[in-house]
């Protein structure tokens, strides 16, 4: 296929996708429970793996699964599809869910206010949308081991742990600003990995990062 | 420093990776999300990082749940009322029959049996190393069947039910909120002079929640919930979840 035409069918996939999950977050606002569950058979066995990948046992990931699948159906209302993809939301919920468990976190990161994060964007980004429809999940986990073991490290400690990028810093022994850069810097390239997202800015150096912000 | 209120557009653009990856400090956090919210810039950086860190799950193998994962997920959401749509007002009419087998709930309203279920479901998951717990959930269903009336609670940290069976009452939910370290859950029954009493603590909220009070709801007129850090006779907090009691 003429890589144009594969172009637009996989916007097509990936448009059909986000709107199968828009469609049925309506659904979940109107108090649809069936809606939930097919919410469910789409995004559950990549929700057992994030939160298995931050908690370790099968059970106790289930159970934080549960509780987000939960927090969704309460939650509904504050989700909104013009600003992010339901996939999105769902897995920072139970990241967010299962980095509460493992760690007491509960009093310092207002969870509520962390889940909204996947939000924040602005509205849909097409080409973005495109470039993760390319992509497979082995292509993600080849990039994540493509980045650079103290970037890669930063990432996992920050994101599946839970650690601060402070704390980061800390662990692998360098200034936070360092620590803040290596998180920036695995961000962008995971990003940039999939390709046709011109809309990401510039990469930067980890020394261009300037250590007052982080001070 | 981690109270930073101070943050102007180049500093929140510099902490978009660890602010997408939930990875800044506290104070930080709410600076930068109180920025974000006010801010006319579009904050590209931030919109990237969001976007790179929503990338990190689909790295994983995925994984499939259990089968009774699905069924005990429906049970309680059949149970939860949505943020958005206040829970319907539950009650029903007192039974003679106090021996109903705990299993022969389709005589309670759809919700109580619903977590009732959610509550059998997890105790066939959670394996025959908690018998303890089993016996006394176990108990605690038996009350449920049995239950005279139940009356729904609602606030902040979520939603419930306080269930009266005879002289016995229990509160019953799923999906509380968690509370801090150091921190419980203590309940009250207040009559109609508002004389409040503690009627039971409740600290681990993990999953579905049947508590018996300590005491019979008699003349309360009001159930309610308040925060402590430790068991108390008076309390001055304010609370976060009430049910009207006989209404």
């Amino acid at each position: 296929m003429h890589e144009a035409a594969r172009n637009v069918h996989h916007m097509n996939d990936v448009r059909d996708d986000r709107d199968a999950d828009a469609r049925l977050a309506s659904r979940v606002r109107a108090g649809d429970t069936d809606a939930l569950g097919e919410l469910y058979d789409r995004h559950a066995a990549a929700a057992i793996a994030t939160a298995m990948r931050v908690v370790g046992a099968r059970e106790e990931a289930e159970d934080v699964v549960h509780d987000a699948f939960v927090t969704v159906w309460r939650k509904i209302d504050r989700f909104d599809a013009g600003r992010g993809a339901m996939r999105a939301w769902l897995m920072t919920i139970v990241r967010n869910r299962a980095i509460d468990r493992v760690r007491a976190r509960r009093a310092t990161i207002d969870v509520d206010d962390a889940d909204e994060r996947s939000l924040l964007r602005t509205g849909p980004n097409p080409t973005w949308e495109a470039a993760l429809g390319r992509a497979s999940a082995g292509d993600l986990r080849a990039a994540l081991s493509d980045l650079p073991d103290e970037q890669r490290r930063a990432v996992e400690l920050a994101y599946f742990e839970g650690y601060t990028y402070r704390e980061v810093a800390e662990i692998t022994k360098v200034p936070p600003g360092t620590a803040n850069g290596r998180l920036r810097l695995a961000l962008a390239k995971l990003r940039d990995s999939l390709g046709g997202t011109s809309a990401a800015p510039q990469l930067a150096t980890e020394r261009s990062f300037s250590e007052d912000a982080t001070r | 420093m981690t109270n930073r209120t101070d943050l102007d557009c180049a500093a929140v653009d510099e902490l978009a990776a660890a602010y997408a990856l939930s990875a800044v400090e506290p104070g930080e956090d709410r600076a930068l999300s109180a920025h974000l919210a006010s801010c006319s810039r579009p904050h590209d950086a931030v919109r990237a990082a969001v976007e790179g860190a929503s990338l990190l799950p689909w790295s994983l193998v995925p994984v499939a749940p259990s089968g009774s994962l699905r069924d005990r997920l429906m049970a309680t959401v059949a149970a939860t009322p949505q943020e958005h749509r206040p829970p319907p007002r539950v009650a029903v009419e007192r039974t003679p029959d106090r021996a109903r087998a705990w299993w022969r709930m389709s005589a309670l309203p759809s919700a109580i049996a619903a977590v009732a279920l959610a509550a059998a479901v997890g105790l066939g998951a959670w394996g025959v190393s908690l018998n303890a717990q089993l016996a006394e959930r176990d108990e605690a269903l038996r009350a449920v069947a049995a239950a005279d009336a139940a009356y729904v609670a609602q606030g902040e940290i979520g939603s419930g039910w306080v269930i009266q069976s005879g002289d016995e009452a229990m509160f019953m939910a799923d999906g509380l909120a968690e509370l801090a370290a150091g921190q419980l859950y203590e309940f009250w029954l207040i009559d109609a002079d508002g004389n409040a009493v503690a009627a039971g603590t409740l600290a681990d909220t993990d999953g579905v929640t049947l508590v018996p009070l300590e005491r019979p709801l008699d003349d309360a007129v009001t159930f309610a919930v308040t925060v402590e850090t430790e068991r108390v006779e008076q309390s001055q907090n304010a609370p976060v979840m009430v049910a009207a009691i006989g209404a």
